[in-house]
Order: structure tokens, then C-alpha cells, then sequence
């Protein structure tokens, strides 16, 4: 009987000493994976505009339909993006987002990108719709730099689709 | 015409003489894909996408005829050594059409290639993306790669405006020429054009202002690309995303099958929907445009109830009991006390509601469809008795046709009846227009008949004595009766005379005559000329067709282009205050609305009830004598002027967000499906006519039983005497509009048979729709018509249950008068100011008033254009800026009807005035 303990207190003995391999979230953040596909963002280009030209090509391709994109024609003095077009409304609801990645596939611009960010969680349904404004990059970040492990790979990342805008 | 057999892709196929292949291809499900080619224009060959291998049979040189090999078989010889346009090849006997050789893909795959070098690829960008041609057949005939250097693509600045309702995408375009053939064959304006060259080749507009067609519109629609964007539809919505509602539109009495196109209850755009007896695929810019209304923020939400000078909302119970007590109040202490007007672009249920709330819980005839206004003309029954037959269908005729239009503009009035009247003469029928000032449908004409204004009469008389001279009593088809008048008054007529007086020739009338008589289908199509002559006028059109033979079979009749689209549904309803519905003589006649405003001066009327109209905006006259009424109930979709003065204002639901039955110029009842949710509280006009029933019937049917109790009740409120059971039992209790529909195809003759469920099962409408194998005539901008076509109903001529006297009537011969020697024409314009096209592209065009006047008359009153003119009749004066138009015929001055600046109801003292112009 006391060898059975002792035969379990080793187990117990033996993991004392080793690196744990749980982490102390939130304080610790484990690092994902490059290729790890968490809440979107909508880019911009190296000028500041914003990548998104309304095409709705994401929320066609959606197949949880999650995404709502409402277009509007740019006003050619002060334009929101390059072309004729932009999107007025951006949501994306992240209760029906089954994280995918088609809408990154169909995107002609590489305008949407699903990041690294996976803390997604809402008291209510309502703020589960994430609108342009959330994922929009802010002016000066995310031009569209290669990612760590393309660069490690020594790979460029696929252009986006040649369009004429 | 004689059959041709011919093999296209192996398959044996027969198919008439003179088609051309892709047609015939398409006849047995082989797709031949096409851009320029478009099976209502000619065929041009322009794009080159359609080209096949034609084979034909080898004739021997000496004996012209077909030579065979060692097999027997027939030598096929590569027709001129060359791929074809299958478009302009026309079948030939014996045939052999490839459309699936090496040689043919390869053209084909050469065609793309070489449109896609000046294309640029911006589909995401594009409206068209999702339905558009260049796109599809890329996908299923291109080559997937370009041997093109991409930095030597063609560009262009982005779109230009072509006009301001299209916008023009030069590096888009494949220039096909659709756009231009559309204007030039069938809109008949001649619009566009081509200008530059080479890679600068471009379509421009010739036209000042830019663009200016009616019909506009259905040039984005047949554009292979998205070169042609509306303004209306621009980066609203992409097409896939759109879901379509089958409607119809309401703005003129054709009844055009429509498809609102809804993302997230928001209109997005308004397509045509294909109905090959009404609209065929085109659609008229009101029609297209013109539907913003519905979303106008002026829109009303909720019930209002005056509570001393202002209108303060409240609850649909407070304002319905209100509306119940006062109206049943008015109708016990004053004998005849209550009015009601109702609009005509109104759907069948609300009228047939209406006039049973008045006639049946209200006891009063005063009912009207119409405003009033002294410039209206008379109510058209002889429309719809003696309209065309069931099955006409003014798509197909052509030869053996001849089409008398009659004081008809239908550019303004109705654009889709140009476009179907050209098409008549296009396709070899005679169209006679009889005007007295030029229209557009002149330049489609096969003979014009223009007379001096005023002397309507005079030409119809003519054309009487003419017809009878030509046909005598032979072909009449129907009972007749006071044929001995007729022949008494012929003694004492002269054709010539008659013309002389009109300003024609003998041998003129004569001819128009001839042409109608020996056509096999005749046709006489008149408008609000014809209709402000009065209707002696109308009758002796009527005794025309008659006397020709030309009624009560398919494609023979009469069409009246009335002014809304269910004008003839609100005459059928008997929303008037001498016929019940079906034209059924009331019992008792009430007061029609000119009349109904003087019992209102008078104070004898003191309750009205006005839905979907706008009295004091048509009619000003009217806004004095409303401040009589002790009780004003106004149902409309905005706080109109008359809805200003109201006591109570009722929201109602706009076509759009309710279900409903119209009828349209030919008769034809057609169903218009909810499309949106209705705005803020409102309600479909019917409901709030059934709500109002019952809240009458709450105040009465007690009082009722009361007397019902001590033996003094009438029969008519008897069954409604258990308060409880009212509403059901008194048949005020309807769930959902089609049994209202259900009612009315029990009850109203003529529209027998004509439910919700039977209108949806009227098939597809034609040919086109958006279906596998179809697809390479218009794929992506879908016409398919899953909503029915709608059925025509039988005139009264066809059931034979009519009698047509061939006296003619009395004509009011128009007051000639020494100090007002012009006649006043009211001239209806497409954009006019319709309050209705509020928020819509349009209103850019609504012109503002003027004057128009004959360059002699100009000149001998030292006129020019510019100048201010007044316009003076006996009962006032207008003054406006004067135009000098070379169409406008001497002695006439030409205003339009219904516009803000221009208020003719002033002047007006009838449809036709006489006044006096001079320069102030």
C-alpha cells in the first residue's frame, strides 16, 4: 500500500522539476501559430487608403454568411479607397465567423487578413458584429508587410489579384 | 413563309426561312454565344463572337444542282472558305452549321482575347460583375491567359456621364452598338452615335441635353458590359446580393411588370420583368427611376389627429374610433353628407372596398376616382366595353394591322405604347396618327392625319362617313342599334366638308379609312387629346371600329391610355358615383367630384373621406371649400396639402409593401407581390378601409340593434345586428387582400374567375429569363417573370352582351369666342410634377412651365421665346414664359398639364378652353 503511494508521489517527484507546459493565461499568451486564423483586419495600402474596395467578393464566398458589406461610390476628391468604389459598411459577425479564411481567399486587394488575435469573446450578441471601424488597421500599420514566416521561408507573399481600379 | 431543314451540329432541325442561325441554334438547345446580337434589333455582326462553320451543298457549275460522291451523299462545300456570323447568316436549305470545330473555338478564343486587351479588370469594382455577358463567356469560351502586355491596355478616365441618368464607362465598353440600336430602332431616338477612332472608338450622345430618352434605362440592361451604369443603381448594392420582388409599376396606365430588387427592405433597383403582352423586356425611365417614393423620409408613420391648428400623432385605435364616430355621426344627422375620392393608382382591393364602405355601411353614392379638376375629361367607359379582345397581344402584329392613334402622345403618356406602335409599323402595319400637333410616334407613322385644333369632331365625323363609305353595314359584328338615325344623318354629311373643316383632304381621310377597313386587325388607341374632346369624341371612335368590324375579337378593339396605372381598375371597381362595380347602373346616382365641390361650397356636404389622392394639389379650387367640411379624413403615403387640412390623417402602405391587383389600359388585371415591409405604422389602404367599416359599424350596429328591437331596423344593417358578429357577418372581416380578390372574382362581372392564385399561375411571360441554355442572350440581367402575366379580362362586346348605338352623339361645339381665339391644350408630359417622383434622378427633368405657341401666331403677336406671355380665360389668368415650336399648330397654345409653376386649373373652365394670349 505504501508503495503504491510512493510509486505515485514519483510521477508527482519527476514534474517538480520540469518546465510546465501549461501557461499562466491571461498573464502569459502563448504564441499561435503563423498560419493561425484569428479575428480579421482590414489592411491599407503604404498611402494610407483603405485596401477594401466594397467588392463583396467575402461575403459571397462566406459560407456561414457572416459578413455584411454595404457599398458606396467614393467621392473622387477625397476618395476612401482606391477606384470607384468602397465600402461604407464593413461588419463581420464573429458568433456565425467559422474562421475559414475564404474570405481572405476571394479578397482582389488582400484587403482582409485573418490575424493572430483569438480573444473574441462578448456579453451580448450584439457586440459580437465587429464593424469597419474595429477592424480597420489604423493609419500608419498593416501595409500589407510580408509575414515572419513567408520571410523565414524566404517567400513572397501571392499578389493580390491585377485589377484595374 | 417555307421551312428550311438544315443540321447544326449534327441535329437535324426545320426551322422558317429567314432566321438566322443562332436563333435557329437555339431553337434545339446549341448555344452559339453572341455580344452585338440582340433578337429584337437587326442583326449587325459587329462583335464577331458568334462565328460559325457554315456548309453548303456543292453545286455543280453547269447544272446548278447539288452534286454527290461515290456514296450518294451530297459534296459539302466551306461556304466563301471563311468562319460566318451566325447572327447575320440567314439558314439556307440543306445546310451544315459547326459551331464546335477547332477552327470555331479558336475564333472565338481570338474574339476574347482581343475584346479583353482594351478591357480593363475592375469587376469588383463593376456594377455588371455578377451578370454580365463578357464575364460569362470569357469563363466558358476564353482563353485563360493573354498574350496582351497588360501595361498597353487601353484606359480611359472613369465614367463619364452619358446623361444624367447613365453614366458611360469608355474602357468597359466592347462597343457593340446595342446601346445605339436600342435608341435608334426601337426608342426611335436617335440619341447616340459613335465618334473617334481606332483604340479612340467611343459611344457618344448626340443629343442636347445628353442622352435624352425616355427609355434610357433599357440600355444598361442589354449592355453586354458594364460600359452603361445607371446613376440610380450606382455601387448600391451587387446584383447577387439583390433578391427580386415582382411588382408593377403605377405611373401610366401600361402597366409595365416590374421587379424591385431589395437588399436589407431598401429598394436597390427596378428592373423590367417580361411580359411579352404588356412590356415585353423594356421599361420606361418612370419606371425605372421613378420608384423612390416609396422611401422618402416625408413618408407618413403613424395615424394623426388634429387637436385645434396642428396634427399630433396618435394611436390607429384613437384615430380609427374618431373616424367611425364622425362619419357615422355626419351620415345620421344629414341626409347625403358624405364624399369620398380615391386615387387611381390604387390597387382593385382598396376600390373595391372603398366604394362598399360608401355604398354598403355609409349609404352614399358621392364617390369619385378623380379630383375634380375642371381640366379632367369625362370618365372612359367605352374602353373597356368595347376594349381590345382577350389575346392581344400588340407585340406580334405587324401586317394585316393598321393602328388608328387617336389625339395620343404616347412618348409622354405612355412610352412603352411607342415603343409597341412602332414596332406594329416596323413589322409592316399601317399606324395612322391623327393629332393635331406633331409627336414622336408621327415619325413612325405610315400616315398622318394632322388637323386644326379644335375640330376633333369634324375629323371623326369624317372618318364615320368614310368608313361607312368603304365597308357600308357589312362588317359590323355586333347588336347595333339606332341604325335609321345613322343613315338620316349621313344624307345631310359631307367627307368633304367635314375634312375641309378639319383642315384635311377628301382623298387623306379616305385613305385612313381604306387602311383601317382592309386590315384584318384594327386597332384605335386614343389618349388625353382625344379624351378632353369629350365623349361624343370617344363615341365616335367607337362607331369607327364598329362600323369596321374591328371589335370584340383578339387584336381588334379600343385602348384608352388613361392617366394612372389602375385608372381602369378604379372604373371597373366603381369608384363613381353612377355605377357600381362591373358597370352595373347604381341604383341611385350620386355626386361625381366636380360635383361633390359644389355641394361642398354649398355646405351640403359634410364629411369626406380621400385616400390616395391629393384634391387641393390638382384642383386648388378645392382647398377653399374643404375648410367647409365639419369632418376630413385624408389616407395617403405623405402629408399631402389636402392631408394638411385634414381632421384625421391615416399612414397608408405604398405599392411596394403590400400585396395587390391592377388594371391596366388593355384590361389586363395583374398582381404586384409585397416587397418591403410597410413604413413606420402604415398599413395597406385596404385594411385601413376594412378598419374604418368596422369602426363605423361599431357605432351603428348597437343603434341598429336598438331599432332592430323596436321594429323600425333596415334590412340592410339587419344581419349586422349582433354587435359581436358585425364584422364578419357583414362582411367586413377579411384576413389577407386575396380574399378581397376572392370577392371580387365572385361578385364583379368581368373579373369571374380572377383570384391571387390564378394570376400567379399565368406563366413565365416569354422567352427569356435567366434559365440553363439560355443564358448567352442575356445572362445575368434577369427578366424571368415568376410571377405570372396577368389576365385580360372580357369586354363587354366579347361576352355579346351589348348593344352600340350608331347614332352619333351631340357634340358641345367648343365656344368660339372673339377675344379668346386660341384653344388651350393641356399637354401631359412624363415628367411632370408628379409629387410622386419626389428622391427620384428625375426631377432634374421636370421642366419648368411654359407656353408654347405656333411660329405664325409668335410672330403676329410679336412673340419670341422668352418673352412672358398671359394666358387668359374667362375664368382667370396664367402667366407664363413663352416657347415658339415649329410643331405646335396655328391657333393653339400648348402648356403642360400638372406642373407646381404652371397651375392650369385656374384658367381652365374644361378640358378644351378657349383663351387669349398676348405678351406682357
Amino acid at each position: 500500500m505504501f508503495g503504491s503511494l510512493l510509486k505515485g508521489l514519483q510521477t508527482t517527484w519527476r514534474y517538480m522539476f520540469r518546465q510546465p507546459v501549461t501557461v499562466q493565461y491571461p498573464d502569459v499568451k502563448r504564441p499561435v501559430r503563423e498560419r493561425f486564423k484569428g479575428r480579421h483586419e482590414l489592411k491599407r495600402f503604404a498611402n494610407g487608403m483603405e485596401r477594401c474596395i466594397g467588392c463583396s467578393l467575402c461575403a459571397a464566398a462566406c459560407p456561414a454568411d457572416a459578413i455584411l458589406v454595404v457599398p458606396a461610390a467614393n467621392d473622387p476628391q477625397d476618395p476612401v479607397s482606391p477606384g470607384e468604389r468602397y465600402a461604407a459598411t464593413y461588419e463581420i459577425n464573429m458568433l456565425r465567423c467559422i474562421f475559414c479564411g475564404y474570405c481572405e481567399d476571394a479578397c482582389p486587394t488582400n484587403a482582409i487578413v485573418l490575424e493572430h488575435q483569438y480573444e473574441l469573446s462578448f456579453y451580448d450578441r450584439r457586440s459580437s458584429i465587429y464593424t469597419k471601424d474595429m477592424l480597420l488597421v489604423p493609419q500608419d500599420k498593416g501595409h500589407g508587410e510580408v509575414p515572419p514566416i513567408l520571410e523565414q521561408l524566404g517567400r513572397q507573399p501571392s499578389p493580390p489579384a491585377r485589377i484595374d481600379l | 413563309m417555307t421551312d428550311v431543314t438544315l443540321k447544326i451540329d449534327g441535329v437535324q432541325l426545320i426551322v422558317p426561312a429567314g432566321a438566322n442561325i443562332v436563333d435557329a441554334a437555339r431553337t434545339v438547345g446549341i448555344e452559339i454565344p453572341i455580344f452585338c446580337y440582340h433578337p429584337r434589333m437587326k442583326p449587325v455582326g459587329m462583335c464577331r463572337m458568334c462565328l460559325v462553320e457554315v456548309w453548303v451543298p456543292k453545286l455543280d457549275p453547269a447544272t446548278r444542282q447539288p452534286t454527290f460522291d461515290s456514296e450518294g451523299k451530297p459534296v459539302m462545300s466551306f461556304f466563301m472558305n471563311k468562319l460566318q456570323t451566325a447572327c447575320t447568316a440567314v439558314v439556307g436549305e440543306s445546310m451544315e452549321v459547326r459551331t464546335q470545330t477547332e477552327r470555331v473555338k479558336e475564333a472565338q478564343r481570338g474574339v476574347l482575347e482581343f475584346l479583353l486587351t482594351s478591357h480593363p479588370l475592375d469587376c469588383p469594382v463593376c456594377d455588371k460583375g455578377g451578370e454580365c455577358p463578357l464575364q460569362n463567356l470569357t469563363m466558358a469560351w476564353g482563353p485563360s491567359i493573354s498574350r496582351f502586355d497588360y501595361s498597353d491596355k487601353a484606359h480611359f478616365k472613369k465614367p463619364i456621364p452619358l446623361g444624367d441618368l447613365i453614366y458611360l464607362d469608355r474602357e468597359r465598353c466592347i462597343l457593340c452598338g446595342r446601346c445605339v440600336r436600342f435608341e435608334d430602332e426601337i426608342a426611335d431616338d436617335q440619341v447616340l452615335g459613335f465618334d473617334y477612332r481606332g483604340r479612340n472608338w467611343q459611344i457618344i450622345s448626340k443629343s442636347d441635353p445628353p442622352f435624352d430618352s425616355k427609355l434610357s434605362g433599357n440600355t444598361t440592361d442589354i449592355c453586354p458590359v458594364g460600359a452603361l451604369t445607371t446613376a440610380d443603381f450606382r455601387f448600391r448594392a451587387r446584383v447577387w446580393e439583390v433578391s427580386s420582388k415582382p411588382s408593377l409599376c403605377l405611373h401610366c396606365s401600361t402597366g409595365c411588370n416590374v421587379t424591385l430588387d431589395m437588399r436589407h427592405n431598401q429598394l436597390k433597383r427596378v428592373m423590367p420583368r417580361e411580359n411579352a403582352a404588356v412590356n415585353d423586356i423594356w421599361i420606361c425611365d418612370k419606371g425605372r427611376f421613378g420608384q423612390r417614393f416609396i422611401e422618402s423620409p416625408e413618408r407618413l408613420m403613424q395615424p394623426l389627429i388634429r387637436r385645434g391648428e396642428r396634427l399630433e400623432p396618435a394611436t390607429w385605435d384613437e384615430a380609427l374610433s374618431l373616424v367611425g364616430e364622425n362619419l357615422t355621426a355626419i351620415q345620421r344627422k344629414h341626409k347625403d353628407a358624405l364624399a369620398g375620392l380615391a386615387g387611381e393608382r390604387l390597387s382593385n382591393e382598396d376600390l373595391y372596398l372603398f366604394q362598399r364602405l360608401f355604398r354598403e355601411v355609409l349609404g352614399s353614392n358621392n364617390i369619385d376616382h378623380r379630383s375634380g379638376a375642371p381640366g379632367e375629361p369625362h370618365a372612359d367607359d367605352l374602353g373597356a366595353l368595347m376594349g381590345v379582345g382577350v389575346g392581344t397581344n400588340l407585340m406580334e402584329l405587324g401586317a394585316n394591322t393598321a393602328v388608328l392613334a387617336f389625339g395620343v402622345d404616347p412618348e409622354e403618356e405612355a412610352p412603352l405604347y411607342l415603343v409597341r406602335l412602332r414596332g406594329i409599323a416596323q413589322r409592316g402595319g399601317k399606324l395612322i396618327t391623327v393629332n393635331p400637333r406633331s409627336t414622336k410616334l408621327d415619325r413612325s407613322a405610315t400616315q398622318k392625319l394632322r388637323y386644326t385644333p379644335g375640330s376633333e369632331h369634324h375629323v371623326a365625323r369624317a372618318l364615320v362617313h368614310a368608313i361607312f363609305a368603304e365597308a357600308g353595314m357589312d362588317r359590323i359584328r355586333m347588336r347595333v342599334s339606332d341604325e335609321d338615325k345613322f343613315r338620316a344623318a349621313l344624307k345631310g354629311a359631307s367627307i368633304v366638308a367635314d375634312a375641309a373643316a378639319a383642315g384635311l383632304s377628301e382623298e387623306a381621310v379616305r385613305e385612313a379609312a381604306r387602311s383601317f377597313v382592309e386590315a384584318e386587325n384594327g386597332i384605335i388607341i386614343y389618349g388625353a387629346e382625344a379624351l378632353a374632346a369629350g365623349s361624343s369624341l370617344i363615341h365616335d371612335l367607337g362607331r369607327i371600329a364598329v362600323l369596321a368590324g374591328k371589335v370584340g375579337r383578339a387584336n381588334n378593339g379600343l385602348i384608352t391610355l388613361l392617366p394612372w396605372g389602375n385608372s381602369r381598375g378604379a372604373l371597373d371597381m366603381g369608384v363613381r358615383p353612377h355605377h357600381k362595380p362591373g358597370y352595373i347602373t347604381a341604383d341611385q346616382r350620386g355626386l361625381g367630384a366636380r360635383e361633390i365641390w359644389n355641394a361642398v361650397a354649398e355646405k351640403q356636404m359634410r364629411g369626406m373621406y380621400v385616400m390616395g389622392i391629393d384634391p387641393v394639389y390638382e384642383n386648388p379650387a378645392s382647398r377653399e371649400a374643404l375648410s367647409n367640411l365639419d369632418f376630413l379624413v385624408v389616407q395617403d403615403l405623405f402629408l399631402t396639402e389636402t392631408a394638411q387640412m385634414a381632421d384625421v390623417v391615416l399612414p397608408s402602405a405604398a405599392f411596394a409593401e403590400r400585396d395587390g391587383t391592377y388594371t391596366n389600359a388593355e384590361r389586363r388585371v395583374q398582381r404586384a407581390r409585397q416587397a418591403r415591409l410597410p413604413v413606420g405604422e402604415s398599413l395597406p389602404d385596404w385594411m385601413i378601409v376594412q378598419r374604418v367599416a368596422q369602426a363605423c359599424l361599431a357605432v351603428i350596429a348597437p343603434e341598429m340593434e336598438m331599432a332592430a328591437n323596436s321594429g323600425k331596423g333596415k334590412a340592410r344593417f339587419a344581419k349586422a345586428a349582433d354587435a359581436k358578429a358585425t364584422t364578419f357577418e357583414s362582411g367586413w372581416g377579411y384576413v389577407v387582400v386575396s380574399e378581397v380578390a376572392d370577392e371580387i372574382a365572385d361578385s364583379v362581372p368581368g373579373y369571374s374567375g380572377i383570384t391571387h392564385t390564378k394570376l400567379a399561375a399565368t406563366g413565365t411571360g416569354g422567352i427569356w429569363g435567366r434559365q440553363t441554355n439560355e443564358s448567352f442572350y442575356y445572362d445575368g440581367t434577369s427578366y424571368t417573370n415568376f410571377e405570372g402575366v396577368g389576365i385580360q379580362y372580357p369586354a363587354l362586346v366579347e361576352q355579346q352582351r351589348m348593344t352600340f348605338s350608331l347614332a352619333a352623339r351631340e357634340a358641345k361645339a367648343p365656344a368660339t369666342d372673339q377675344k379668346r381665339s386660341f384653344v388651350l391644350i393641356a399637354e401631359r408630359l412624363l415628367y411632370d410634377g408628379d409629387p410622386l417622383l419626389r428622391d427620384s434622378l428625375l426631377i432634374k427633368r421636370v421642366p419648368t412651365a411654359y407656353a408654347c405657341l405656333s411660329a405664325a401666331d409668335a410672330e403676329r403677336l410679336g412673340i419670341r421665346t422668352g418673352d412672358r406671355v398671359l394666358v387668359e380665360s374667362s375664368v382667370g389668368a396664367l402667366e407664363l414664359p413663352a416657347r415658339v415650336k415649329a410643331h405646335v399648330p396655328t391657333g393653339s397654345v400648348v402648356v403642360p398639364a400638372n406642373l407646381p409653376d404652371a397651375p392650369l386649373a385656374a384658367v381652365q373652365t374644361g378640358p378644351q378652353t378657349s383663351v387669349s394670349v398676348r405678351k406682357v
